[in-house]
């Protein structure tokens, strides 16, 4: 459990300026939204009620860590400041709180819904609200709008909405997805063109969104677990260590060491399994479509040995709460020592016909430069952050599982460009490799799991767990009121960020260069949505 | 990057020089064996592992008998209202009265194969098989009953 | 060497016997297009299947492997597929020039095809300006790109057509000067004359450096013509989806489809011809015993297997490479390509002037 300080609304944005300023808390970790329900006769004093965000904030610098909440009591007009401008990343964060929960935030420039349909009724994630009773299954196409709402506060206090236009009529709009081959699944751009020249991009996301957050309000733990898979399922074994380190944090569960190292080396197998798909994906990306089947050829590997083990291969339901599903197969460590093996003699080739090409190195060196100021301000994390120079790997920042036990190198590149981008994943596959490597000689004898009661109930309170999962920081916020089902799952979604960022990094690109820096940038759009 | 890649000659052999690498790297893998699986053809080959989630089963032994008591912990488990455990009251042979599993109704269209309902179940009375051949042309076919015809809960053995 | 212009002489003879001249040539005329059409319609079929399976192989898999043994008949099907889809028209397109682009695209696309000399005297179209001809009527398909993009009303298509205009126009250049380099060596436009001139050594061989150079460019550059990997842009598959030819189906996208990679062969066959002695056998001097096994190999065996040599390494190129961007690939054939092509113009006609050619 830990601390969150409570801030009125209206000493909120002073507050904020303070830790952004004065604490140099630069990184907003988390923005999540809160529905704390209506103020009760017996309630605590101090409880903490209406609808409200928790901020999770970290210093780059001493990574001084502080969490903050606020809320408003207003559940029909609830009009909270805006922290859009301290942190850029709380711009799209905002929309999604928004979204979900109707919070208004005063000086916001872009008060749009993010996922939800425009002519949806109602905010689901509120206690009191009954999305299924407003919205039946709409069979009308959503109208694309070229209007946004700027919440603008003035000087004597009033808040007046203004109008503002995102793309006019004179533009050349392109719209790149929900069906295209390079948006990696069904996301969305909206991209102003001048020529070949790109102007600006607007980001539409929701096309796959399930809204697991909502889900997970009624789901025991356990069940909660079979989600997170199906968030980005390429960190399929990330995702879930971090839920059930976050349950198990706040149950007391100690899990066991043979446990800690399974985990440690499914992680970065799945790294391994990410990286090597991000490598193929970028190379056909580029129209490099024979560099995509090397990798898919290893990728196969990877996933024959998440099989055998687990069961499964993409949908992995591996991590349970205190431990793990089932103990490692007899073969797998003669197996996993056999594909490094492997990988180790082919990854020249990887080298060689694609990242030594000088095709590929045209298309990426210098395309997409994002700055390091940027990458912390929007909070893209993982490959994004750190070829742009922030040490932003969780497994150093925050070490879990084994991680603080072996010796490992953070990647750090400095150049900010695709190229960066690009070479941080190549080098962490053989960073994941000298990982596996160090551990899979050593594991320990011992319980794969350690006994659980059969329902599962989490202590009251509040509990933020991340983990670094393949492209980024994947963190889970959870809040328990002591039942069997969270009050509230948040997770903070890795790919956001860097769908957010793409505008940033395009502009005065080429349309080419779009496709360039979404595969580097390598977001999972499962996750994005949720 | 060396110095002589800077100059326009330099840079024209460089680039020349690994478009040639990647040529080379790519005729050899052309004449490497290839990866492709014949799948219908394989299938007397094609093996899966022993803990491939494909079926909810129900074991039977040879007598017709299963383990299910019909208690609903995996029904309860199941995330996605996947299992339907339906039961039915019978008067024993000594007069008690005892709940017995009528039908076990799995609908495998909604199963998101997630193994709460095994590590749920008492007795290990259900368990996922190797058969991944789940298409069928009709989405009725996919709720299957699980329990045999005529199948009956093996008996505790007495204590001795 | 089989001379195939017997055969033709005594069809033209025995027709004009029992008819005037004019319905004899008549009827020359329609045997001759028929067998053209026939002709190209199974090179397409081949070509397809044959960048199938290679571009399976390059990529640790099989290729097609169903249809048939090997799979041979996949194209049979595809085709069959492509004939029987429906051809529609998508709202607010231009419609005439929408149903005009793909004809244009397979005229110039004929043309060209109309003048490879398969064997000896067995060249369709054959006359001085051969060469000039074949470079005039190539660029008429880029006509029919740029109508496709501008007829589908598609933002995808017309952004693939400007792309592909741009490039065409571009990468003539360097495909004409290399093909000049050949002239001036050889001293004639007609295709059937630069032939003759490799009777005693292939064009690469007398030519040496230049020749060689020139052969080069030309490759790139003629890949770059026919947009094909790593020149794809006007139809990326991830940045444009399917480019130019994104709104049609049917037959209008199968002509876009045939014409794609009969250009291929085109630019392969004619880099056969000027560079590599079109259907003359290989020669080694010395070597008679050699040189008389090899003369008995038919012109139009030599011929093509000259061609597909040249298109497996188009093939190899395509399937390795990734794609430029456009100004990546713009500035490749001006500030590269270009001045390369000109400089080489130059030095094979200093060559030529003191000699120094074998």
């Amino acid at each position: 459990m830990e601390e969150i300080k409570y801030i009125e609304p209206s000493a909120l944005r002073n507050e904020m300026l303070r830790l952004r300023n004065e604490a140099k808390m630069d990184f907003l970790e988390s923005l999540t939204g809160m529905d704390w329900g209506v103020p009760a006769e017996d309630d605590a004093p101090g409880t903490v009620r209406g609808l409200g965000i928790v901020y999770h904030l970290e210093s780059t610098e001493t990574h001084e860590r502080v969490a903050v909440k606020t809320s408003t009591l207003d559940r029909e007009h609830p009009e909270l400041p805006t922290v859009s401008d301290i942190w850029k990343t709380a711009k799209i964060n905002e929309r999604e709180v928004y979204d979900f929960y109707g919070i208004i935030f005063v000086g916001h420039t872009d008060m749009r819904r993010i996922y939800l349909r425009n002519d949806w009724v109602g905010y689901p994630l509120r206690k009191d609200d009954d999305p299924e009773k407003e919205n039946p299954l709409r069979m009308d196409n959503e109208e694309t709008v070229d209007e946004t709402t700027e919440i603008e506060l003035s000087a004597d206090g009033t808040i007046k909405n203004k109008k503002d236009i995102i793309f006019d009529d004179e533009e050349y709009v392109v719209n790149i997805g929900p069906q295209h081959p390079a948006t990696h699944g069904v996301l969305r751009f909206r991209v102003s063109l001048e020529g070949e020249t790109i102007k600006k991009i607007d980001p539409i996301l929701g096309y796959i969104h399930r809204g697991i957050e909502k889900m997970n309000e009624s789901l025991t733990y356990p069940q909660t677990l079979a989600l997170t898979d199906r968030l980005d399922y390429l960190s399929a074994m990330q995702n879930r260590h971090a839920l059930c380190m976050c349950i198990e944090k706040a149950m007391g569960i100690e899990i066991s060491e043979r446990a800690q190292y399974i985990r440690t080396i499914m992680d970065e197998l799945q790294r391994l399994d990410s990286h090597l798909l991000y490598y193929g994906c970028l190379a056909m990306d580029l129209g490099a479509l024979t560099a995509f089947f090397y990798a898919f050829r290893d990728r196969e590997k990877i996933l024959d040995i998440f099989e055998e083990t687990c069961g499964g291969r993409l949908i992995i339901n591996y991590n349970m709460i205190g431990g793990v599903q089932a103990d490692i197969h007899p073969n797998f460590v003669k197996r996993v020592k056999d594909f490094i093996k492997y990988l180790r003699g082919v990854i020249h080739e990887y080298h060689d016909i694609f990242t030594g090409n000088i095709i590929a190195q045209n298309r990426m060196k210098g395309v997409g430069v994002l700055s390091k100021e940027d990458v912390i301000s929007y909070g893209a994390t993982g490959g994004t952050g750190r070829a742009s120079g922030w040490h932003c790997d969780v497994r150093k920042r925050m070490p879990y599982a084994m991680y603080d036990k072996v010796n490992f190198k953070e990647i750090i590149y400095t150049e900010g460009d695709s190229f960066a981008r690009y070479m941080v994943r190549m080098d962490e596959i053989m960073e994941s490799m000298n990982i596996i490597e160090q551990l899979i000689d050593n594991i320990p004898e011992g319980e794969y799991k350690v006994k659980t009661k059969p329902i599962i109930k989490v202590p009251e309170g509040q509990y933020y767990q991340a983990v670094e999962a393949s492209r980024g920081e994947f963190g889970v916020f959870l809040e328990s009121h002591g039942d069997k089902y969270p009050y509230r799952l948040h997770y903070r979604s890795t790919g956001l960020p860097l769908a957010d960022i793409v505008d940033t990094a395009c502009r005065g690109e080429k349309i080419a260069d779009l496709i360039t820096v979404g595969g580097t940038l390598d977001y999972v759009v499962p996750d994005i949505d949720r | 990057m060396k110095n002589e890649h800077n100059t326009y000659l330099g840079l024209v052999f460089g680039a020349i020089k690994t478009l040639l690498i990647g040529m080379k790297t790519s005729i050899k893998v052309y004449f490497r064996k290839k990866v492709t699986e014949q799948y219908p053809e394989n299938r007397k080959e094609l093996k899966m592992f022993d803990r491939f989630r494909g079926t909810l089963t129900m074991p039977h032994n040879e007598n017709n008998e299963h383990h299910c008591i019909a208690c609903g912990l995996c029904e309860t488990a199941c995330p996605n209202d996947t299992i339907k455990v339906i039961s039915k009251n019978i008067e024993t042979e000594d007069g008690k009265k005892k709940r017995i599993l009528d039908r076990y109704e799995y609908n495998l269209g909604s199963c998101i194969f997630c193994m709460l309902c095994v590590n749920a179940c008492p007795h290990d009375a259900i368990t996922f098989d190797q058969d991944f051949e789940h298409a069928v042309f009709d989405k009725s076919k996919l709720i299957l009953k699980l329990n045999h015809e005529g199948s009956k809960v093996e008996e505790k053995k007495k204590e001795q | 060497m089989f001379d195939f212009s017997i055969v033709t002489n005594w069809v033209h003879s025995t027709l004009t016997s029992v008819m005037p001249e004019g319905w004899a040539v008549f009827i020359e005329c329609v045997v001759i297009a028929v067998w053209i059409i026939t002709l190209y319609a199974l090179l397409a079929i081949a070509l397809i299947y044959m960048e199938r399976k290679v571009c399976g192989f390059f990529q640790c898999r099989l290729g097609p492997n169903r249809v048939g043994k090997w799979g041979c008949f996949q194209v049979f099907a595809d085709v069959l597929k492509m004939l029987t889809k429906e051809i529609f028209n998508p709202k607010n397109a231009d419609q005439f020039l929408y149903n005009l682009a793909p004809f244009l695209v397979i005229i110039a696309s004929f043309l060209t095809f109309s003048c490879l000399p398969i064997n000896k005297g067995a060249s369709i179209l054959d006359f001085n300006v051969g060469v000039f001809f074949l470079l005039a009527a190539s660029s008429i398909g880029v006509l029919g790109i740029l109508l496709a993009g501008w007829g589908s009303n598609n933002k995808y298509s017309l952004i693939g057509a400007m792309r592909s205009g741009a490039q065409i126009v571009s990468y003539e250049l360097s495909a004409g000067l290399s093909i000049m380099t050949a002239v001036v060596l050889t001293g004639t436009m007609s295709f059937s004359g630069i032939i003759e001139y490799q009777a005693d050594g292939w064009l690469i061989f007398k030519g040496h450096i230049p020749a060689i150079i020139a052969f080069l460019t030309y490759l790139v550059a003629g890949n770059a013509e026919c947009n094909r990997g790593p020149f794809d842009l006007p139809e990326a598959e991830s940045e444009l989806t399917a480019g130019y030819h994104t709104e049609y189906s049917g037959m209008h996208f199968g002509f876009f489809y045939l014409a794609e990679y009969l250009n291929m062969f085109i630019i392969a066959a004619v880099a056969a011809t000027i560079f590599l002695g079109g259907w003359m056998p290989l020669h080694i001097g010395g070597l008679d015993g050699f040189n008389a096994v090899m003369d008995f190999i038919p012109g139009f065996v030599w011929y093509f297997a000259k061609a597909f040599f040249v298109v497996f390494l188009l093939m190899w190129i395509k399937w390795t490479f990734p794609r430029l961007r456009i100004d990546q690939l713009l500035s490749f054939e001006w500030k590269y390509l270009m001045p390369l092509c000109m400089a080489n113009l130059l030095l094979m006609t200093l060559m030529v002037v003191f000699g120094l050619h074998f």
